[in-house]
């Protein structure tokens, strides 16, 4: 048996942290075995080895994915696109989606960094829809030129 | 003549029994007639919408009366991501009687009603759930329900913000048997001490319990990337447009937000609930009902795995129309039918009757919902910094006893005094080793030997709250994270509690509690709607009180042995 799954995970595999350890790794690329008391005494681990890695996120969406839920599986998919993205820019992004926030050329530059920088596709759909959507329904910000400053 | 008839100068006079009754504390509850035009009605209104949906292309182009181009961003988003395009017209054209047979009968499983259900419009199910009287609504939530083990939820605060409170009484939570401990502050900035005091005293009371901390959408989200809190629930939405838009949200942004605490292996859920439309002044004269379903669908679109509802902190306004509850259980009753987590509410306080505090958790508490409250206030009421909740700790052996009478498991135990004062004691002390650890302001043994016998902040010596809120600063500007919580509790021989924490740490690696309804059990086993489903299929099936759990509900403070009548058990 490999270290990576050949065939799409079930309902069965679940909990992988229980039935299926072996798949599960840190973003450093130690086993989630290695996540020990000693190791985080002699100082082996720091807080990067406690984030989920996007090929978990899409273990989880192909477990979600048997269960029936489809939109589920489609939000670990975008999470999995979103691990690689910094904590403090997921915040600026999610700020840049609020009501009024951005302008429309704004959210299209956004999609496009998600989609060209971080390679996430999913999130960069997720964004354009809203740009459309805002658009429709007045919730775009007004173009900077438009503004006193 | 005047023009009003001059008065008597005396009130015409009262019974004795009517003066009574006038004292009964049900009658400081506030009532009103319904005003279907402004939304201030249950679930039956004449302005909202008749179903139907029509589909071209692959793509929803008509949702309940309205096509594409009238739609709002809520119709939008339900029409893009929430309804399953290929079943949506059949499922929206079968009876609404028949579906609603389905939900109550236990020969449809739940699998066979969610083939339904996920085809089916915001105003198609409000036409379904409003044939069902409250009791036809237990049963279908008794098999709806997507985890087949019901939970709850406590809220451990302190009017004082105290940290030590928060800590010993949260291990009490935890031992008690709340599967999920939520805090919020008086003090905003207290925020990463009091979580930090949430966490371990958690799995001081029992490993495996989940902690959030109740803030602003990004700083909930920073300190559940540090590792300080375990999971999230207050992100939430509205049913209306302009009220969500007033929220500074929309359902694309809010969908953007639940994947990224999804891609920090944080366990979350949305938080909506009738009422909060009309409360907000807009809610567009369509019911609560039909408001909170369209909320519903948006968390569903959303890929949220769960839902917090059940008008939560607008239970007032429900709370005050006729079939008011009714609707309330109805919604908690679509939440799992339409496959979400729910954290069905009982939370917030909203009638000075005990009974009819009592009767407002009936149709969660005897079917059984993910968490029957969300939250239990785990402190006294004056301690509760989400303004006071329907049940608080003076409730705790009523709940107990309601459990062992029905023979219901709502998620809660008798516990014998001596092992809460040990837990209490325990949660203290290793609180004031990492303060110590982390160079925050020092925890006295005074402050410990307080926490262990105290009921209320009222208990404890007061704190150097500038200090504190300095030291809440540092935590956040060191950048202090779960690890070294981890780290100071094992180096000052909180070994088992380290373990605790480490464990809990470890599980947003795997994953596995972002499945739909998913908690820890006290062996660390993630137990959710996958591989707990619900199987209920009538009589004897289904999840029962009983075996070992049933034995411990038996146990009450005072309970009579029945080998010595001069003795009591327990």
């Amino acid at each position: 048996m490999g270290t990576s799954p050949t065939t799409e995970l079930t309902r069965d595999d679940y909990p992988l942290s229980i039935n299926r350890p072996e798949l599960l790794h840190t973003p450093t690329g130690k086993p989630i075995t290695a996540l020990t008391m000693d190791a985080v005494v002699s100082g082996e681990l720091s807080a990067e080895d406690l984030r989920i890695t996007p090929e978990t996120l899409q273990l989880q969406a192909q477990i979600a994915d048997a269960s029936g839920r489809p939109q589920l599986a489609g939000n670990f998919r975008r999470a999995a696109e979103m691990t690689a993205i910094p904590d403090a820019e997921v915040l600026a992004m999610y700020n840049a989606l609020r009501p009024r926030a951005s302008t429309g050329a704004a959210l299209g530059e956004l999609a496009d960094r998600l989609e060209n920088t971080y390679s996430a596709p999913v999130c960069a759909a997720l964004v354009r829809e809203a740009a459309e959507v805002y658009g429709r329904r007045d919730l775009l910000a007004r173009p900077a030129a438009d503004s006193d400053d | 003549m005047t023009s009003t008839a001059p008065r008597t100068g005396t009130a015409p006079r009262q019974s004795l029994r009517t003066e009574i009754l006038e004292a009964r504390p049900v009658n400081l509850d506030g009532f009103v007639e319904e005003w279907p035009e402004k939304g201030l009605v249950a679930m039956e209104s004449a302005f909202d919408p008749a179903p139907s949906v029509r589909v071209e292309d692959g793509q929803i182009v008509e949702l309940d009366g309205k096509t594409r181009d009238e739609f709002d961003f809520m119709d939008t988003f339900i029409a893009n991501h929430a309804i399953d395009v290929a079943s949506a017209e059949r499922c929206t054209a079968m009876p609404s009687a028949e579906i609603a047979r389905m939900l109550m009968d236990p020969r449809a499983s739940r699998d066979e009603v969610l083939a339904v259900t996920r085809g089916l419009t915001p105003a198609k199910i409000l036409d379904v759930v409003k044939l069902m009287n409250v009791v036809e609504i237990m049963q279908g939530m008794q098999k709806m329900r997507a985890r087949r083990t019901p939970a709850n939820q406590g809220h451990s605060t302190s009017a004082r913000d105290n940290p030590v409170q928060v800590a010993a009484d949260a291990a009490e939570g935890a031992l008690r048997g709340f599967a999920e401990l939520e805090t919020t502050l008086g003090v905003l900035r207290y925020a990463p001490l009091v979580a930090i005091a949430l966490q371990v005293g958690a799995q001081v009371g029992r490993g495996g319990v989940l902690t959030q901390c109740a803030l602003e959408e990004a700083t909930e989200l920073e300190l559940g990337m540090r590792g300080i809190t375990a999971y999230a629930e207050t992100i939430s939405i509205y049913g209306t447009e302009s009220v969500f838009i007033d929220g500074d949200d929309t359902p694309w942004s809010k969908a953007f937000l639940a994947s990224a605490y999804a891609s920090r292996g944080i366990k979350m859920r949305f938080t909506s609930g009738t009422g909060s439309e009309v409360q907000m002044g807009n809610a567009e004269g369509k019911s609560m009902l039909y408001l909170e379903i369209r909320c519903i669908l948006m968390a569903k679109g959303a890929g949220v795995q769960g839902l917090q509802n059940g008008s939560i902190s607008c239970i007032g306004v429900p709370g005050a129309v006729p079939g008011g509850l009714r609707a309330v259980a109805a919604e908690n009753l679509v939440a799992s039918m339409v496959d979400l987590e729910c954290a069905s509410g009982n939370d917030q306080s909203f009638s000075h009757s005990a009974m009819r505090r009592t009767a407002r958790a009936m149709p969660q508490l005897l079917p059984g919902t993910d968490f029957v409250c969300s939250g239990y206030s785990s402190v006294p009421n004056a301690d509760n910094m989400f303004a006071g909740s329907n049940f608080d700790t003076e409730d705790f052996d009523d709940w107990n006893t309601i459990q062992r009478d029905f023979q219901v498991d709502g998620g809660l135990r008798h516990v014998r005094e001596d092992e809460i004062l040990q837990a209490r004691d325990k949660a203290a002390r290793a609180l004031q080793a990492v303060f110590a650890h982390l160079d925050l302001p020092p925890i006295t043994d005074d402050e410990v030997a307080a926490a262990t016998y105290a009921n209320s902040s009222n208990d404890y010596p007061f704190r150097d709250v500038l200090s504190d809120l300095k030291g809440a600063q540092s935590v956040m500007d060191r950048e202090i994270t779960g690890l070294d919580l981890v780290k100071g509790l094992e180096a000052a021989g909180f070994h088992d509690v380290a373990e605790n924490l480490l464990t809990v740490l470890r599980q947003r690696v795997s994953g596995d509690l972002l499945q739909t309804s998913a908690v820890l059990t006290a062996d660390f086993t993630p137990l959710s709607a996958i591989n707990d489903p619900n199987d209920y299929a009538g009589p004897g099936t289904g999840y029962r009180l009983e075996g070992e759990r049933w034995e411990q509900l038996k146990k009450l403070r005072h309970v009579t042995s029945s080998t010595n009548p001069e003795t009591e058990v327990g």
